[in-house]
């Protein structure tokens, strides 16, 4: 059990995707203006990279590995990933349609995420069993949805205050994502080992 | 007049909640009704480039674009091809994230870390999770009912887009 929470934290926080690994940062910094729509996605983009890590463990273990396929990895995880998406959007759609339209207005597309297909591979790399796969990938996903609220929260106080011309906008946000960083940096010392 | 029918909104209206903003195209019009199909936006929230960047990728072709129409009150007097902003009330936002993600991914995570704990084996951890995920969206469908019947799905109209306005994701 101890073995987990470690593996969580350290997915979540020590090797956080955004600001350790930078991973997903186009939607870092493209869908963080305000906490609403940060958490909206950071739940979308935790459940997509959850179920799509799970089946990309299937794929790597009983397709890819066994029939010697490994040069084909990328190629079959972002097909698994578009699948994961598409079967997201498909059962929205059939549990409630009027869910669907409401989230298909704002729901931004999480196929082109590289933290999605960045984290399945990070699972190739790790050799893990199902289950320690699964909670890594829901824990990555996790500090993701974390970093995500806590910059849009950041930024709409950021929208109020008197930031000088030149650094209106995306360069601001950018020196607050550096300090956002180095703030993380500090999880560093939670030895995950 | 068909269920999920939603009036257009006061814009003025100092009491109106804090809403998240979406492209639509009106795509037809029958009757009173305006029929609207939600303009794609990419995850980096670049919509004005993602015809250059590739980004608009999987998934976004015209026939599944279809599936997300809705049916609009055409107070406005509407015509095809009309680009408007349209809204939904943040909160009810988050609740149906929550409805849709969050409840079906707690229940596949619970019950994978329950048959974990029992059986020990990936496989069975596997279809665990699976038939966990399946009640989940169970689960999910009903949560969606409840905020359904409440109206708090209803995306609003807001204004006319203006000439070459793209992306107000806010």
């Amino acid at each position: 059990m101890q073995e987990y929470i470690l593996l969580m934290v350290g997915a979540a926080l020590v090797n956080n995707v955004i600001l350790a690994r930078f991973l997903g940062l186009c939607s870092f910094m493209g869908v963080t203006t305000r906490v609403d729509t940060a958490i909206g996605m950071g739940l979308a983009t935790t459940f997509v990279i959850t179920v799509s890590s799970m089946a990309n463990w299937g794929v790597e273990h009983y397709l890819l590995v066994p029939y010697g396929l490994g040069y084909l990895r990328t190629v079959t995880f972002i097909l698994v990933i578009a699948g994961a998406v598409q079967f997201t959007e498909m059962t929205v759609r059939k549990v409630s349609p009027p869910l669907f339209q409401m989230l298909g207005i704002y729901l931004p597309l999480i196929t082109t995420n590289c933290a999605v297909l960045g984290v399945a591979l990070l699972l190739v790399e790790g050799k893990m069993t199902f289950i320690a796969a699964t909670l890594f990938a829901f824990a990555s996903s996790l500090g993701y949805s974390l970093v995500m609220v806590i910059f849009a929260g950041l930024r709409e106080r950021l929208a109020l205050a008197e930031v000088p011309r030149l650094f209106a906008g995306p360069p601001i946000g950018f020196i607050v994502a550096s300090l956002l960083a180095l703030a993380f940096l500090g999880f560093s010392g939670i030895s995950t080992t | 007049m068909p269920a999920d029918v939603f009036a257009p909104e006061n814009p003025a209206d100092p009491l109106q909640p804090e809403l998240i903003k979406g492209l639509a195209r009106v795509v037809a019009v029958t009757g009173n009704l305006a029929w609207l199909e939600p303009e794609q936006t990419t995850s980096c929230g670049g919509c004005a480039a993602s015809g250059l960047c590739g980004a608009k990728g999987i998934g976004t072709a015209a026939s599944r674009l279809e599936f997300r129409r809705f049916p609009m009150v055409n107070e406005m007097q509407l015509v095809v091809g009309e680009r408007i902003v349209v809204g939904v009330d943040g909160r009810a936002l988050l609740k149906a994230s929550g409805t849709a993600y969050a409840i079906p991914l707690v229940i596949m995570l619970g019950a994978g870390a329950l048959a974990q704990w029992i059986a020990g084996s990936d496989g069975i951890t596997m279809i665990t999770m699976v038939a966990g995920l399946a009640i989940g969206l169970l689960a999910a469908r009903w949560g969606a009912h409840r905020l359904g019947a409440r109206g708090q799905l209803a995306p609003r109209f807001l204004r006319r887009a203006g000439f070459g306005e793209t992306c107000p994701i806010d």
